[in-house]
């Protein structure tokens, strides 16, 4: 079993909410209280990216999945858990020590109308991270690069000395995958970089991100609340839901056979094409804050299987016969 | 009669440098109680379909000609105080977003009421009591609470469905639904459209349904039609364009979708991207993409031909017509 | 798209800036006048037709002579003499200069110390930021003409007149300075805030890139739009500043004057009928103010929507 090139362990995350210490004073019962909120995002995950796979993180929104995404860039620091890369520990790292994972770990972002400095030329966006981390490169060597990478992300290089807003979403996240790719990253960590475009230009992307794979042999962290693109584009595939991963698995088991009740309801609530009326699991409730995390089995309030057991325990990841690794109870006891 | 007709509308936008057209003679009709979808992406002009029914279009934007015909009457000639009787009360429309729809200083209930009122001369118990009535309708668990809460206390899709219990108030005969749940989670997604599928359903309400989402307006609609720069290149039932898209640019539509695809396998894309109202190609607007362009395309914008119950507006599936009837005729 | 790469003038002459301005003629008026106004003032050695200041030129039989089209004017002061003398012409010239420079000095050092504290209030956060910010509130509550006037008196009784003329135009650029820098500030540390969460910022700082390149080089450029706005008023609120202060006797000297020294050497005068020696400079001080607030408003309504569109 090779060592994964990305390693998340433990890893919890919480925002706290309470305010200033003013702010945290209430009146209740009486008794002047010390009130302290925060949003546990993540609640203890653990993850490994394999080298050359696409591991797919799927989730609605508030399960934590973007947040991930984040410490594993170092963008946030973990509330406890590490993050290690090609074996080494990453996440206690600042400044010159980081420098050289910030090289090998790039990311991109969902938003392509934010992820570009409008007041920058696309030239000086490209130029300024191969600069940066090639100090020594004579300005030929600079300018060919960035030529190479324009052409392989289907960018004009004549349109250099244009400003992001010229562009369209498209073209505008072509050319964020292309300042990813400008530092020869080995790993890149992809936060809904399609969510925003068009379907058809959704699939132009799709796949650019799937050829710069094959030819520069990448690893992806991929996360998405899309699960059609999972199907088409992923490896394996972690559901996360309120904070922990509830199922993972390879791409295939998991759309043939989903064993944690929420990816069953998540699954059969995507829209298909050959459906003639809404055809999904329905689900009791709503969606808990991530603020005020149910006890438990953070499901169980949805859940149409869920016991005692449930509602007291947390239930771990555990493999199962089909490959599957799956957190419930359910699962575990044979009841489903 | 149909219960909306709208004829060769045109509508477009005063900018510096001349007008651009956002909508080159669209014609479509809703009968009472049917769901149709318009499909298309950003650019397309549906948002603008949409809006210029109820003559919503923010300036510089204008309705340059054409008819809305709703009950018989043009929409399109009538005064700003005639369509506010309509607006709301006969035809009403929900938006994509509902934290931008609901004011977020004022309750629930006081808006529900307030929208009653500007139609009903009736009290404010009475108005109270409708709102009451919708919220169970739309299935808002505690109802009674959500009158006197406010937007923020409530998740995004409570507040979609408020947004429906709105629509609904005063028993409109249509509802224009401008991707209501492009927002929303996939989860949430699939309770709100059942929801709006089955409340149109049994209080026969005609819906137009805009969306990009191929997957949803083949649950929810009867009909559909599939627009492209400012055009309706195909339209008709929605099973049959979904199984058997005749216009090009919808069958790429169809296949570029990620469920179509062999996994791990690329994916069909269509070349290029929608042009901008600014550079709209001559002729036929997806001939600069299209795999089966030829002359006749780029000179003008191809009539409607009936395939099945398809109208599609393109020439290669017009001598694709042709082909067959003359081959039928020999056989014949 | 074409190939042609787009040069800078280009652009300029493409942009709606450009356009809405062509279509403004209030603005395009203002702007002219304040252009003239500018350059007469900077040209002022050349186009003033004697030295105010040149104690040889003045000759005391010349004071209080009206401007012309008045009985007993002298054309060669088209705008009539003050007391002592001296060619209005020239005074206002000199004098416009001497406010201009004030208000445009005052400006740029309230703009760069508010940009560099915004800047770091915003992004730095936390304790940098709530010490910043209640500096600005403090400041904010004391109005700048009462700190001036007290920095002036201070220094005019300690180090005597004669001193004070010398620096006085230095020590005006800098209390105003200095007391303006908050609302800068303020609006620097707004944009700070907004930019900070958008992508672009954490692509930069996924690649590695250090704070100072990131508050400097990235998020600085974003947030100077509303800054020009503020800054064109300010300098109007400058000059105002300035004149008042020297109205009350603790601004510029009469030896290198200003508008408002003007008007208050020539205020004694209306009394005895040489209404001009006020009014002119008066006239001309409300002139280069309403041009500059007018240009403000123009920037304003120009700049709002189009934050981010070329």
């Amino acid at each position: 079993m090779t060592s994964p090139l990305v390693s998340i362990r433990g890893l919890e995350k919480r925002f706290d909410l309470s305010g200033s210490f003013l702010e945290q004073l209430r009146f209740e019962g009486g008794r002047l209280r010390r009130k302290q909120e925060a949003v546990h995002a993540i609640n203890g995950v653990n993850l490994e990216v394999q080298k050359g796979e696409a591991l797919c993180v799927v989730g609605e929104s508030g399960c934590g999945k973007s947040t991930v995404a984040r410490t594993v860039m170092g963008l946030l620091s973990p509330s406890a858990g590490e993050i290690h890369y090609g074996g080494q520990r990453i996440d206690n790292l600042e400044g010159k020590a980081a420098l050289p994972y910030r090289r090998k770990m790039q990311m991109i972002f969902q938003n392509p109308y934010a992820s570009l400095n409008p007041r920058m030329t696309i030239q000086q966006t490209l130029e300024e991270p191969i600069r940066f981390h090639h100090p020594d490169w004579s300005p030929v060597q600079v300018r060919d690069k960035i030529h190479e990478v324009m052409h392989s992300v289907g960018i004009d290089p004549d349109w250099g000395s244009r400003f992001g807003h010229e562009f369209s979403g498209g073209q505008r996240q072509r050319i964020a995958i292309a300042r990813a790719l400008a530092v020869d990253p080995e790993f890149i960590v992809a936060d809904e970089p399609i969510s925003a475009l068009d379907v058809s230009i959704q699939a132009q992307v799709l796949n650019l991100l799937m050829d710069a794979q094959e030819s520069r042999g990448l690893t992806y962290l991929f996360i998405t609340h899309d699960l059609a693109v999972v199907e088409h584009f992923g490896t394996r595939v972690a559901v996360m839901y309120l904070g922990r991963v509830c199922e993972l698995a390879d791409t295939k088991t998991l759309f043939a056979m989903p064993r944690h009740p929420y990816t069953q309801a998540l699954l059969s609530a995507i829209p298909k094409l050959e459906d003639d009326r809404p055809n999904h699991i329905r689900l009791q409730g709503e969606v808990p804050t991530p603020v005020n995390l149910p006890s438990g089995c953070v499901f169980h309030g949805r859940c149409p299987y869920a016991n005692e057991r449930c509602r007291q325990e947390v239930p771990q990841l555990i493999a199962t016969d089909g490959g599957a690794q799956v957190a419930c109870h359910a699962v575990e006891e044979g009841r489903l | 009669m149909a219960l909306l007709e709208v004829k060769n509308l045109d509508v477009r936008f005063a900018v510096r440098g001349g007008d651009l057209t956002a909508l080159r003679r669209i014609s479509f009709s809703l009968d009472k109680g049917e769901r149709l979808g318009l499909v298309g992406e950003s650019g397309a002009g549906k948002s603008v379909a949409a809006f210029s029914i109820l003559n919503l279009i923010a300036k510089p934007g204008y309705i340059a000609g054409g008819q809305i015909l709703f009950e018989g009457k043009d929409l399109a000639a009538m005064s700003e105080r005639e369509l506010r009787k309509i607006r709301g009360n006969r035809i009403a429309m929900i938006f994509q977003d509902p934290m931008m729809t609901l004011n977020p200083v004022l309750t629930i209930g006081t808006q529900m009421v307030e929208a009653i009122l500007a139609h009903r001369k009736i009290s404010k118990k009475e108005a109270r009591a409708i709102a009451l009535d919708r919220l169970q309708k739309v299935q808002i668990p505690s109802p009674e609470k959500r009158l006197d809460q406010y937007p923020h206390e409530l998740s995004g899709g409570m507040r979609q469905r408020v947004i429906i219990a709105i629509a609904l108030l005063l028993d409109p005969e249509i509802i224009i639904a401008d991707e209501p749940t492009t927002a929303l989670d996939v989860t949430i997604q699939a309770e709100i459209m059942d929801l709006l599928l089955n409340l149109c359903e049994q209080e026969n309400v005609a819906l137009m349904l805009i969306t990009h989402d191929l997957g949803v307006v083949s649950q929810v609609t009867q009909r559909m039609l599939v627009m492209y720069s400012g055009r309706i290149i195909e339209q008709g039932p929605t099973r049959e364009i979904i199984n058997d898209a005749q216009h090009p640019y919808t069958q790429g539509l169809i296949n570029a979708l990620p469920q179509m695809g062999e996994p791990g396998a690329r994916l069909f894309q269509i070349p290029g991207s929608m042009p901008s109202l600014k550079n709209v190609p001559s002729g036929c607007p997806f001939h600069p993409r299209c795999n089966f362009a030829t002359d006749q395309c780029k000179r003008a914008m191809p009539e409607y031909v009936r395939s099945g119950n398809v109208d599609v507006a393109c020439y290669e599936v017009a001598n694709l017509i042709e082909q067959e009837k003359r081959m039928q005729e020999a056989e014949s | 798209m074409t190939t042609a790469t787009v040069s800078r003038w280009d652009r300029f002459r493409e942009s709606f800036f450009w356009y809405s301005f062509k279509r403004d003629k209030v603005a395009i008026a203002s702007f002219l006048v304040l252009l003239a106004m500018v350059l007469a003032a900077v040209f002022a050695p050349w186009l003033a037709p004697a030295d105010p200041y040149d104690l040889a030129q003045i000759n005391i039989m010349n004071s209080e002579l009206p401007p012309v089209g008045l009985d007993g004017a002298d054309p060669a002061f088209p705008l009539g003499t003050d007391a002592q003398g001296r060619d209005l012409l020239s005074t206002i010239l000199y004098g416009t200069r001497v406010s201009l420079m004030i208000g445009f000095g005052a400006v740029v050092l309230q703009a760069a110390l508010g940009i560099l504290f915004g800047l770091l209030a915003g992004y730095l956060g936390g304790k940098v930021d709530a010490i910043l910010m209640r500096i600005a509130d403090v400041q904010l509550s004391f109005s700048t003409l009462m700190v001036a006037i007290i920095v002036g008196a201070v220094f005019k009784a300690s180090f005597g007149n004669l001193m004070f003329g010398e620096i006085a135009i230095y020590m005006l650029i800098f209390i105003i300075g200095v007391a303006e820098w908050p609302q800068i500030a303020r609006t620097v540390r707004a944009s700070v805030l907004a930019e900070k969460k958008k992508e672009y910022v954490d692509a930069a700082k996924v690649m590695g890139f250090g704070t100072p390149r990131i508050m400097f080089r990235h998020i600085l450029p974003n947030t100077l739009s509303p800054i020009f706005v503020i800054a064109t008023v300010q300098i109007a609120n400058a000059i105002i500043s300035e004149a008042a202060l020297s109205f009350l006797g603790l601004g510029m000297p009469e030896t290198q004057p200003s508008l408002g020294s003007l008007i208050k050497s020539g205020f004694d005068y209306i009394q005895s009928g040489s209404w001009w020696i006020t009014l002119i400079p008066g006239l001309v001080l409300v002139v280069l103010v309403l041009v500059i607030n007018l240009l403000g408003d123009w920037l304003r309504d120009v700049m709002n929507p189009r934050l981010y569109k070329g």
